[in-house]
């Protein structure tokens, strides 16, 4: 039954996009591909629920196997909760000209692909899937910037990170074939030097994938060039198919890792946590901090993997599935937001016709629904209550405490060290948020544009709402998703689902009860103050009028934590005044925060590699005779070692 | 619900919500007299509270429903962030559960709502203030997380009826995990209170304001919620403080004939360390905070130490 739904989806899915090359199918094209998506999401989520395995199990052969369980369902129900509403919200988005018709073909294409991935159940059909999703959001992005030649080398940049990383997933998904032990634990012998060269090309190849740093880079350059619904499609699906292969290869099919690897995933989701939030605080281009923020949330998700895996070396396995279910829950709930924010971001370019933060603003006024569900999502985000972004970090939170309970000296500092790192990313997020708030939404408009901006047609704003509504849904009830997620653990036997979080040696948390005490009072609250105010008065700037050019900036909201933290960012600025005759005609400002990994660790490498290659291309001198002087050299070599009998 | 019971949550209720401005009222009061003046009365913030309701609220030219929203939402995070601190090791439950790290949720909402309120005005002024607090917040946050993570692993649980109850009487004050706790925790009392060395609440000059500045434009019962948010957040951290961080008896009846005691003597402590400590450089806060954060790590190493 379920296998049907989920074939027949996506069927619809592929006849949707084939229907969307021609300019009278284009609607229709989209709103199939739509229903399959969500054929599709309602499948995955069945699957997970009544916890059954369709097709066939993980195998190590290369012969073709298909096959849905637990987990490939959570993945499947989350593409579908996505991708739904992001081809709902293409059909104003894209037009139908050539160009648009182009990416809704391409869009139905890579979401095939990742179907691919999470269903594939053997390593040749899991390979071919990886390598189609990053190839297919590639050419989405170039076929939708053709002609941008940025773009197409940040294109290159994206496939050349990705695939340099890629060879991590290869060699991690290849040694696992080889043993024998795709699906199949017990053929590596736990802390063998096999076990641990397959989870640690796993976490550069798969990691890669996902956006950790510092092998982030291609991410916060790619993402933001995409059409919006593909943005959302890559930083609340494509990344989390990445993580989807870690999970497999880390807690299901290498067995029980050493405490210290634990630990370094712990380092590598606190590192990515903390660099994230703190480079997207200081971005100016909301896109590009919607995408630095992907790398914040998967940083999330990774803390909740390192503190599974810790746990399960410590013998801690209920807490390790907890631990599990907290990263899982997070991997949904960022998918969830992610794609609100980036769809809105598309909704706010369309029509301010810019992206820049200091060229929004009083935007909830002018698009009340699209602004709105902006608010939700970014509340949700920011980690507070009752939302469900503050479900999973709660929950995360709490799987780090363990991680130290139960853990010996070192252990217990690094996950005393993650949670101390996790609480600043929370506080880090909301700060970022309220800038966000703040410059898109609240206060006057600062452009012409801006002003004249409208609501959004009904097909781009329902999407979002419907996704605004599931980040409150999510945060009311996160424990009915999070009970089948801890019993996806291999050693768990699952927990009892209630809508609550209850867990044991904690104080529980009740999304719905949070909800019915902040709403009840702060109605009351409203309701008391009642709507008498005095006539509307200008605000307070000493007496001073508030003109424009004393609006805040990005920059400016920013700058106390810029000068804190400037040991360790080094900010460039630069003031140059120009006078005339001992009066000032000019002041000019420019300052920016450099990316200090980009700067440090690739731009070296870079360099050292293309000085290498410059050497390595006089060797190719296009001459004649060289090329018959190497040929003659090489024969003579071999003859040598053919007498001196080197070649046996 | 036994008898002990219902009196803790009557305590905590009712203590919170009525009782908590009397806090902030105390150190003024106190901190007038250590100074040589005679003062306000400790009963200083029931009458402004009284003036506000009274009066009528602004609305700030180009403001949306964002700012009339925050005053209440603050006003009801804090309300429910007092439900979940319980007074006593024994609380009925009102719901929403005990659980210490919701707390860090229901204040950042509170935080996040009074500085959308301050970009919605665009008062330069306000925007200084949130963002100042927003950058403290993100060393108040790492270090209340500790903090809270001390007592967490003391206790063995994150319940915090169960945290008071197993900190109560000498036996974890064997361990030094739990002093270098309340060092780490002491400073986030002092922040989160807006007091010197991180903020002067009696300040009146813009410039220098940190929690004070994004409620600039607020008048009327908005003012007053807010008001009372900031004397609730007194309350919380000083209950914690109290019950946690502090020797406590271990009896229900015995801790909550001693927490009206406790209050005082922290209220007392506030005014002194106010009267005493000059307001630092905001950007040094940061560093005092690191240097808490630190302290309770510390604590986490030495608990770890001496249950291995």
């Amino acid at each position: 039954m379920i296998g049907a739904l989920l074939v027949a989806a996506l069927a619809a899915v592929a006849l949707g996009g084939a229907m969307g090359i021609r300019r009278r199918g284009f609607e229709a094209g989209l709103l199939l591909q739509a229903a399959g998506a969500a054929g599709v999401g309602v499948a995955g989520f069945w699957a997970l629920g009544s916890g059954t395995a369709l097709g066939s199990g993980f195998s190590s052969s290369l012969d073709p196997r298909f096959g849905v369980d637990g987990l490939s369902g959570l993945f499947l129900g989350t593409l579908g909760l996505i991708a739904a509403p992001a081809l709902v919200f293409s059909l104003r988005y894209l037009r139908p000209t050539r160009q648009g018709r182009a990416v809704a073909a391409l869009t139905a294409a890579f979401l095939l692909a990742l179907a691919l991935v999470v269903s594939a159940r053997d390593p040749l059909t899991f390979l071919t899937g990886w390598e189609l999703m990053t190839l297919l959001s590639a050419t989405v992005i170039l076929v939708a910037r053709s002609g941008d030649r940025r773009a197409r080398q940040t294109v290159f940049h994206y496939l050349a990170v990705t695939h340099l990383g890629g060879v991590g997933t290869w060699i991690a998904v290849l040694l696992l074939a080889q043993a024998d032990a795709v699906g199949n634990p017990a053929a590596i012998e736990s802390g063998s030097g096999l076990q641990i060269a397959i989870a640690l090309a796993a976490l550069v190849g798969m990691g890669t994938k996902a956006g950790v740093m510092p092998v982030h880079v291609w991410l916060p350059r790619a993402h933001p060039l995409a059409p919006a619904p593909v943005s959302a499609l890559m930083s609340g699906v494509m990344i989390k198919v990445a993580l989807y292969g870690l999970v497999r290869v880390l807690v299901e099919w290498v067995g029980i890792l050493p405490v210290w690897l634990g630990v370094l995933v712990l380092a590598v989701g606190a590192f990515s946590a903390v660099g994230g939030v703190v480079y997207a605080l200081f971005q100016h281009d909301l896109k590009r901090l919607l995408a630095l923020h992907s790398i914040e949330n998967v940083g999330i998700i990774v803390l909740g993997l390192g503190a599974c895996l810790v746990l399960r070396a410590r013998g801690a396995e209920a807490w390790a599935a907890f631990a599990l279910g907290a990263a899982l829950l997070h991997t949904v709930n960022h998918a969830v937001f992610k794609a609100l924010l980036f769809l809105g971001a598309g909704t706010f370019e369309r029509a301010a016709g810019s992206l820049e933060l200091d060229r929004l603003g009083g935007l909830l006024r002018r698009m009340p629904w699209t602004g709105g569900a902006f608010l939700v999502g970014a509340m949700a985000i920011a980690g507070l209550p009752p939302l469900n972004g503050f479900a999973s970090e709660w929950l995360t939170l709490q799987a780090l405490l363990h991680v130290t309970a139960y853990g010996a000296a070192g252990d217990g500092i690094a996950g005393a060290v993650a949670l101390a790192a996790l609480g600043s990313t929370a506080a880090l997020a909301l700060f970022c948020f309220v800038k966000v708030v703040g410059l898109v939404l609240l206060g006057e408009p600062r452009t012409p544009a801006v002003a004249a901006a409208e609501e959004a047609p009904l097909p781009m704003w329902a999407p979002l709402v419907f996704l605004a509504g599931a980040c409150g849904a999510l945060g009311l009830a996160p424990g009915l998703l999070f009970g089948p997620l801890v019993g996806l653990a291999p050693w768990s036997d699952g927990m009892p689902t209630s809508a609550g979080l209850e867990l044991p040696g904690t104080g529980s948390l009740s999304g719905i009860w949070t909800a019915v005490v902040l709403g009840s009072v702060a109605t009351g609250l409203l309701l008391l103050r009642g709507n008498r105010s005095a006539a509307a008065a200008p605000s307070w700037a000493c007496g001073q009028q508030l003109v424009p050019a004393l609006r805040w900036t990005s920059a400016g909201f920013t700058k106390p934590l810029r000068l804190v933290l400037e040991s360790v960012l080094r900010p460039q600025r630069d003031v140059a005044v120009r006078s005339a005759g001992g009066v000032v005609q000019e002041v000019s400002y420019s300052g920016h925060v450099p990316h200090l990994i980009e700067e440090r660790l690739y731009a070296p490498a870079t360099r050292v590699s293309l000085g290498a290659a410059a050497h390595a291309r006089r060797l190719q001198s296009g001459s004649l005779g060289t090329y018959v002087t190497y040929l003659a050299a090489l024969v003579l070599v071999l003859l040598a070692a053919a007498r001196l009998g080197w070649l046996g | 619900m036994s008898t002990e019971t219902a009196l803790a949550g009557v305590v905590q209720a009712v203590g919170g919500i009525a009782l908590a401005p009397l806090l902030p009222g105390l150190v003024q009061h106190w901190k007038a007299r250590l100074q040589g003046r005679r003062g306000p009365s400790p009963l200083q913030p029931y009458r402004e509270l009284r003036r506000l309701w009274g009066k009528s609220t602004v609305a700030p030219e180009g403001a949306s429903a964002v700012y009339r929203l925050a005053p209440s939402v603050v006003g009801a995070s804090l309300v429910a962030a007092v439900l979940v601190i319980p007074v006593a090791e024994t609380a009925p439950s009102f719901g929403i559960g005990h659980d210490a790290l919701v707390l860090i949720g229901l204040l950042a909402l509170a935080r996040f709502a009074v500085a959308a309120s301050s970009w919605d005005v665009a008062n330069g002024f306000s925007l200084m203030g949130a963002s100042r607090d927003l950058t403290l917040s993100v060393f108040v946050e790492a270090t209340l997380v500790l903090s809270l993570a001390v007592a967490a692993l003391v206790a063995g649980t994150t319940d915090l009826r169960g945290i008071i109850g197993m900190t109560a009487g000498t036996h974890a004050w064997t361990d030094p995990a739990l002093s270098l706790g309340a060092v780490a925790f002491a400073l986030v009392v002092v922040a989160e209170t807006g007091r010197q060395p991180v903020d002067n609440p009696d300040t009146h000059l813009e410039l220098t304001m940190i929690h004070e500045g994004p409620l600039l434009e607020y008048a009327g019962r908005d003012l007053a919620y807010l008001q009372w948010a900031a004397a609730a957040r007194h309350w919380l951290v000083l209950v914690l403080a109290a019950q946690v961080f502090l020797p406590h008896p271990s009896t229900v009846w015995a801790q909550l004939a001693v927490l009206p005691l406790v209050l005082l003597l922290l209220s007392a402590a506030l005014a002194l360390v106010e009267t005493l400590v000059a307001k630092m450089r905001v950007l040094l806060v940061p560093g005092l905070l690191a240097a808490g954060a630190a302290a309770a790590l510390l604590g986490i190493a030495s608990w770890l130490a001496g249950s291995a």
